[in-house]
């Protein structure tokens, strides 16, 4: 294993790049950094609070297996000493008339999904309808809705399939959309719906909606304030980066109205540069300026650290390279250009409940399976709804469910749903026909002749609709006669 | 005839075929790679050798007796001299190797690792783990094995194992060379037992067998030889293959007998190595395909099942079929929405299998003596084609046997009955992009060449008559005769299950019709009234209403309100609303109140929003509350009311329509110049640095979104102007207000300013350097030099604009083209992915292993296309059913906006650059038909 491997398994465990190197400096591998002390970690150079945290982390570890159990976003969990997530589960009140109808429900054996009987309270809550209304009201409904259910059978896969795909040769291939008046660019149309069921790990435009809570909703001076936490501020952007060749230093001019602008402090930016591995140690104010003085007298080393300092990160989360303010219906929120959830929940003045980002595998990451699923919905529900073409969200609820079925995010088409399905015959017929067949040989498959494509390759008729019963009729003997 | 299908397959199991069961099934074995004698007949142990089957008529297949179709065909085989690999199991070869000692052949795990492996693996299978998952672990399995360095059973140390693609092994430490033979005898020494710790079944596939000593050959039925005209026979590329095969076996097998240098016998056995890759995959990467003397590449096993044109896509997945017709189709407003119109010419080919019983042998005797072809003088009337004998013959109908075949049908015969009117069809129109693409229609024979269907049904096809084409299948059992009629006429698809809003419906003129029969109210008097009823059958007429003269009339609204059902009431505004900031209601000056109680049409215009297709509330209401049959009686009938008033009243639109007064024209052009003035102001300001940037745009991007918005305004303002000076009573203006056809902006396009051209969204950029087109300044960034276009389509593109419109148009084109490929494999892959969805009879949604995909279809388990705009039921009626009237009263119905339409953007309220590429695609047909430009 290589330093380059450790650093690497440091990393995924949350330990910094910086931090990780240095903990390199000395120890070799990982048993040696977790068999360390905190005064020894802090030899090498770092803080108590960071050695401590490090420790922590790998310490923390559970052996392998134990791993995929635990969420990530618990181990992302603030950096301070962990205390138990806050436990968000706010059940719905029902008014007084759902009270009243569900009870009429219940006592007539009626059992309707919650929403017609919230819809019905909801529009009858001002009248005054006697209880024998109430009750004809929920049998009537109940009779509509019973009558709308679906059939027995019905092959809901190809349907919503359908209903899918043919809107799509009505989309546009290129049509961007700008949210809001911010002025941001997101994929729309026939390529986004194809992104959405490819599940793919980066959307081509990565966006988010930050809706903001307290004074930063109100005030934007605040909200923009918050808004420069999030994006992503380089050196460039904030300063100038001269290369004095002869002195064999860097001559970083930042500029005061747009360091305030972002709430920095010239301090903030010597800590940050400082702690660039290649400039380490180096990093000097001197009144307006920062001075980086080369180690040692070399061209080669000079253009190494101006390369290293002039693109750094000096504040801001990581992937979102723009953020915009914008106001809706009186408060504030921000539209980003990339995404990054995970740190973007952790500002303050964010309304954490309420954040929306069009990455799924990310929300699927940080939020969980169920929440990916709800983001295909809505992802897949919006797309349609800006290109002005109407389907019924059931159609997307399957496909959502599907694709997050087993847990993770799977892509429809060959790497995922198709690529698992248990028929041979049918995966052969998809797509790499030969190689699924060989396979199929060596192994003794056994195609059990249940799905759609199966039967028909075999020519018998398929397992939905009105396949999928038997009706065997014995006529009595001599009837016919 | 069809008695069902008795059997039915259950399972097919894969599994290799070792040697030995190459050699025992074979019919014979080959040794001459030559396949004719001079006599043109096939040499035995040849590879045409008659013992594998024939494919002349006449002949006899040596092996099993039969003549060609009814002799399956047989397989022989090769001996191969040495043996050699199988490529498509080159990367399995490989991982066994790796996995298993060199020395012993075991497993290289520990008997407690191969104890949880197996624990593991028979657990997932409990569990019901696909191949898929089971493959993926096997994988992990023999990785992991693959990692000692030493046997743990034997002790010997390993060498690593390189693949040298495609199909040779190499030991890394000092490059030697695995043969094929080396390789098989490892493969041979692992113990069964571990092989199934590799996912491997011994019983189907033992590892050796992947190296193959005899090679099956195919049955000449596989890969027939065909005679060209000029006599010269030509051979299929799998027969090439083999020739191949053989000769290099043969060369081997004499040199390695002769005790040939060991250079030479390897460099052969390469040969034979290469023969047998190409001869399974012509595309292995790595090697170069083996080609036809032509240079094409051959097309061997791989190539034959892959692909879209290969044996299962093309061959399995969707096979050709008899009883079917295609020709041109063309419009009929005559015909039921249910109907299909056939031309007796093809009527006389598709035939009805009806069996024969002792209830209508006397009528289909006289059927069948009228043969083929009876006579056309009293209309036509069916003929029967084939009569099938109770054993199985066929007798083929002719004029002169007419009468002999019709006097010795009996019970138990079944007769081939050519079509009549009534019969169910299938008919369908590619791409079938979801089920309204085939429905189920009922036939009407007529005259001329083509098949006709009412013009509602023009939207789920997405039909035109510009020389589309569709397809018509006879069925040919009752139960799917039955299954037809019920799930798949025309009438039980009104609703699409995509929105649940009609998808039929009235279309063009039946709109425009309804608008001019209903719009204000006009009175008719008796002979117009008769003659726009006429064409209506079975209809009551109502009382006239009589004017202060004493003449009677009826009203366009009591007329209209013949075809609607007695009880129907429903409240809606009309697509010629105009979103009043307070609706009058029923006292709306432009009569777009829709106010319809017990069946009389009280107040209102019906337009699209009535009864047009995927809008019409009228039609979705029908279509739900009173059943299908009644849903398409109201289509038929007010179709044809509509197009009794269009006729009544007379229609026309040209381009004379577009005509504005002079200083309408005027105010456009000085608006025009107005926006282009403030554009080179803004391009001025952004030369000399004066102009604002926006937050988190550049400088040019600031300019671009400046530009682009002034220029916009100048568009919307001519379409402004022009719309103004276009008043209702305008045809063309008619027609895009009511939804028939058209919208605003294409006519204020013809009329005012057909606007700024984009590509990609953006103004135009490219072409010359620095600028658009040679006309311009370089670097002019002005309204003109970006593809502004000031001139209407009326007065006509200078020559700049012109080539700025073609240049949005070719966008236009293209990306129809590059949607229609893209969304077609999407559509495939959400098929592939979803068909085997169903919803079981405990409300779940399943797939066929059993996975739960969802508890509840939809989180309610509602039809979608039984939805009430996506909603379970409908409110409105709820009310309405259950407190009368009084609904409105109590609980404010009408206050409340009236529900939202589907797809009301749909093609609508799109942007303009949208709207143009979606139009394009609308004529894009069109265009092609008339030559193009």
């Amino acid at each position: 294993m290589a330093k380059k491997d450790t650093i690497k398994a440091l990393v995924s465990r949350d330990i910094s790049e910086e931090v990780a190197e240095l903990l390199l400096t000395k120890y070799s591998t990982m048993s040696a950094i977790s068999a360390a002390s905190v005064e020894e970690l802090v030899e090498v150079g770092l803080s108590e609070d960071e050695a401590e945290a490090t420790l922590s982390k790998i310490g923390k570890r559970a052996p392998r297996a134990a791993k995929a159990e635990v969420p990530k976003t618990k181990k992302t969990v603030p950096e301070s000493k962990q205390e138990p997530l806050e436990e968000v589960f706010s059940q719905r009140v029902f008014t007084q008339a759902e009270n009243k109808l569900m009870e009429i429900a219940e006592r007539l054996g009626i059992s309707m999904p919650m929403k017609i009987i919230s819809d019905i309270a909801h529009a009858i809550e001002n009248c005054d309808l006697g209880d024998e209304v109430h009750e004809k009201l929920m049998v009537t409904a109940n009779r509509m809705y019973t009558s709308h259910l679906m059939d027995k059978n019905e092959s809901t896969g190809v349907m919503a399939a359908h209903s899918l795909g043919e809107p799509g040769t009505q989309m546009n291939m290129r049509t961007f959309h700008y949210a809001g008046v911010a002025n941001i660019n997101v994929t729309q149309g026939l390529p986004r719906l194809i992104e959405i069921v490819d599940a793919r790990r980066i959307p081509s435009t990565p966006s988010m909606e930050i809706p903001l809570i307290g004074i930063a909703a109100e005030d934007e001076s605040v909200a923009r304030h918050v808004a420069s936490e999030i994006e992503v501020t380089s050196l460039l952007d904030i300063a100038s980066v001269e290369t004095d060749i002869t002195n064999m230093r860097l001559i970083i001019t930042p500029n005061t109205r747009k360091i305030a602008s972002r709430n920095l402090k010239m301090e903030d930016i010597v800590e940050r540069l400082n702690k660039i591995k290649a400039v380490r140690g180096l990093v000097k104010l001197s009144g307006f300026q920062i001075v980086i003085t080369s180690d040692e007298p070399s061209y080669k080393r000079l253009q190494i650290m101006y390369d290293a300092v002039k693109n750094s990160k000096i504040k801001g989360i990581d992937g979102v390279a723009r953020a915009v303010l914008s106001k809706v219906g009186g408060s504030w929120k921000i539209i980003t250009e990339g995404s990054n959830l995970k740190e973007v929940l952790k500002i303050e003045g964010v309304n954490a409940n309420k954040v929306m980002t069009n990455s799924i595998l990310e929300v699927a990451d940080v939020l969980g399976i169920e929440a990916a699923r709800n983001s295909i919905i809505h992802e897949a529900m919006g797309t349609l709804g800006e290109a002005g073409l109407d389907v019924d969200i059931r159609h997307i609820m399957l496909v959502a469910d599907l694709m997050t079925n087993d847990g993770q995010v799977k892509a429809i088409g060959r790497h995922g749903v198709s690529g698992k399905k248990s028929s041979v015959l049918a995966r052969a017929a998809f797509e790499i026909t030969a190689a699924h067949l060989l396979h199929a040989a060596m192994v003794g498959e056994v195609d059990s002749l249940e799905g759609v494509t199966e039967n028909i390759i075999v020519g018998q008729p398929v397992t939905l609709g009105t396949g999928a019963v038997n009706l065997i009729y014995t006529p009595k003997k001599g009837e016919n006669e | 005839m069809m008695r069902g299908i008795t059997k039915r397959i259950g399972s097919i199991k894969f599994s290799c075929v070792s040697p030995d069961e190459i050699r025992r099934m074979s019919a014979t074995k080959i040794i001459t790679a030559d396949t004719y004698d001079d006599e043109g007949y096939p040499i035995e142990m040849g590879l045409m050798d008659p013992h594998m089957g024939v494919i002349e008529p006449g002949l006899r297949c040596k092996t099993c007796g039969c003549k060609v179709d009814e002799c399956p065909g047989h397989f022989g085989h090769i001996d191969l001299a040495m043996p050699v690999i199988h490529v498509g199991f080159i990367k399995d070869i490989k991982l066994m190797l790796e996995s298993t000692c060199r020395n012993c052949g075991r497993i290289m795990l520990t008997a407690e690792q191969i104890e949880s492996r197996r624990g593991d693996m028979s657990e997932m299978r409990d569990l019901g783990g696909g191949t898929i998952e089971l493959k993926n672990f096997s994988k992990e399995t023999a990785k992991d094995a693959s990692n000692k360095g030493v046997c743990p059973y034997c002790g010997t140390e390993q060498i690593k194992i390189k693949l040298d693609k495609p199909t040779t092994f190499r030991e890394v430490d000092d490059n030697h060379k695995l043969t094929p033979k080396e390789v098989r005898e490892r493969l041979e020494r692992i113990p069964d037992e571990d092989l199934k710790t590799l996912g491997m079944d011994p019983a189907t596939c033992r590892p050796e067998w992947m190296v193959l000593t005899a090679l099956a050959v195919p049955p000449v039925t596989v890969r027939p030889s065909i005679t060209l005209d000029s006599g010269d026979r030509s051979e299929d590329d799998l027969t090439h293959k083999l020739v191949d095969v053989l000769r290099i076996n043969q060369r081997l097998r004499e040199n390695r007998d002769a005790g040939a240098p060991q250079l030479i016998v390897e460099d052969l056995w390469e040969l034979l190595q290469y023969h047998v890759t190409t001869y399974f995959d012509n595309q292995t990467s790595g090697i170069p395909p083996a080609r036809h003397r032509s240079g094409r590449p051959l097309k061997t096993l791989a190539q034959r099942l892959k692909g879209k044109e290969g044996r299962f896509r093309s061959n399995l997945s969707g096979k050709r079929v008899n009883f079917s017709a295609r020709t041109v189709i063309s419009p009929d407003p005559l015909l039921s929405i249910n109907e299909v119109g056939v031309p007796f010419i093809a009527a006389r080919e598709l035939t009805v299998p009806v069996h024969v019983n002792e209830h209508n042998i006397g009528k289909l005797r006289e059927i069948v003596a009228r043969g083929p072809a009876p006579s056309m003088e009293n209309g036509y009337r069916p003929g029967v084609n084939y009569v099938i004998r109770s054993d199985g013959r066929r007798i083929r109908v002719t004029d002169r046997n007419a009468e002999e075949v019709a006097e010795n049908i009996d019970i138990d015969y079944t007769i081939e009955r050519q079509l009549m009117d009534g019969d169910v069809v299938l008919f369908n129109r590619q791409p079938s992009l979801h089920r309204m693409s085939m429905m189920a229609h009922r036939v009407r024979i007529m005259d001329g060449r083509t098949f006709r269907f009412n013009l509602c049904d023009c939207p789920p096809y997405n039909a035109d008559f510009d020389g589309d084409e569709m397809n018509l299948h006879v069925l040919q059992s009752d139960e799917a005769r039955a299954e037809a009629r019920i799930l798949m006429q025309v009438q039980e698809n009104i609703l699409s299950p995509r929105y649940g809003g009609p998808i039929i419906g009235a279309i063009h003129d039946h709109i425009t019709g309804a608008y001019f029969l209903t719009h204000d109210n006009p009175r008719f008097d008796r002979f117009e009234a008769m003659n726009i009823l006429s064409k209506m059958q079975g209809i009551e007429i109502p009382k006239p209403m009589a004017d202060d003269d004493g003449n009677e009339y009826w009203t366009g609204r009591q007329l209209f309100s013949i075809v609607l059902p007695n009880d129907f009431r429903t409240t809606f505004k009309a697509n010629i609303c105009q979103n009043c900031d307070v609706c009058t209601r029923e006292n709306c000056p432009f009569d777009a109140y829709v106010k319809i109680r017990n069946g009389q049409l009280l107040c209102g215009t019906i337009d699209a929003k009535g009864i047009g297709n995927s809008k019409g509330k009228i039609l979705d209401r029908i279509a739900r509350d009173y059943g299908s049959d009644r849903a398409a009686r109201f289509i038929n009938e007010v179709t044809r009311l509509a197009l009794g008033a269009i006729m009544n009243h007379g229609f026309s639109t040209g381009i004379g329509d577009e005509d504005i007064p002079e200083e309408a024209a005027l105010q456009i052009t000085n608006y025009n110049q107005e926006c282009i003035g403030q554009v080179s102001d803004l391009v001025d300001s952004f030369q000399n640095g004066t102009l604002d940037q926006m937050p988190g745009r550049s400088l040019r991007e600031t300019l671009e979104v400046r530009v682009m918005k002034v220029l916009g305004q100048a568009r919307d303002e001519a379409g402004r102007v022009a719309g103004k000076h276009l008043g209702l009573s305008n045809p063309a203006v008619i027609m895009a207000k009511s939804g028939a056809r058209g919208s605003m902006l294409n006519l204020s396009q013809m009329a005012g300013c057909v606007g700024q051209q984009a590509v990609r969204g953006e103004r135009l950029a490219r072409g010359y350097w620095n600028r658009t087109l040679p006309h311009f300044h370089k670097g002019d960034l002005g309204a003109y030099a970006r593809g502004f276009c000031s001139n209407s389509y009326k007065t006509g593109l200078n020559p700049t604009e012109f080539f700025f419109h073609a240049m949005g148009g070719r966008e236009g084109l293209v990306d129809t083209a590059v949607r229609t490929s893209r969304s077609g494999y999407m559509q495939r892959r959400l098929v592939s992915a979803l068909e085997d969805l169903k919803l079981t009879s405990d409300g779940t949604v399943r797939n066929t292993v059993g996975t739960v995909i969802q508890f509840k279809y939809g989180e309610d388990g509602v039809d979608p296309s039984r939805t009430v705009r996506g909603k379970a039921i409908d409110l409105d009626d709820l009310f309405a059913e259950v407190l009368g009237d009084d609904a409105d009263k109590l609980l404010g119905v009408d206050d409340r906006d009236i529900g939202d339409d589907y797809g009301s953007r749909e093609k609508d309220e799109m942007e303009y650059t949208e709207e143009e590429e979606g139009e394009d695609y609308d004529d894009l047909d069109t265009d092609f038909e008339g030559g193009g430009e």
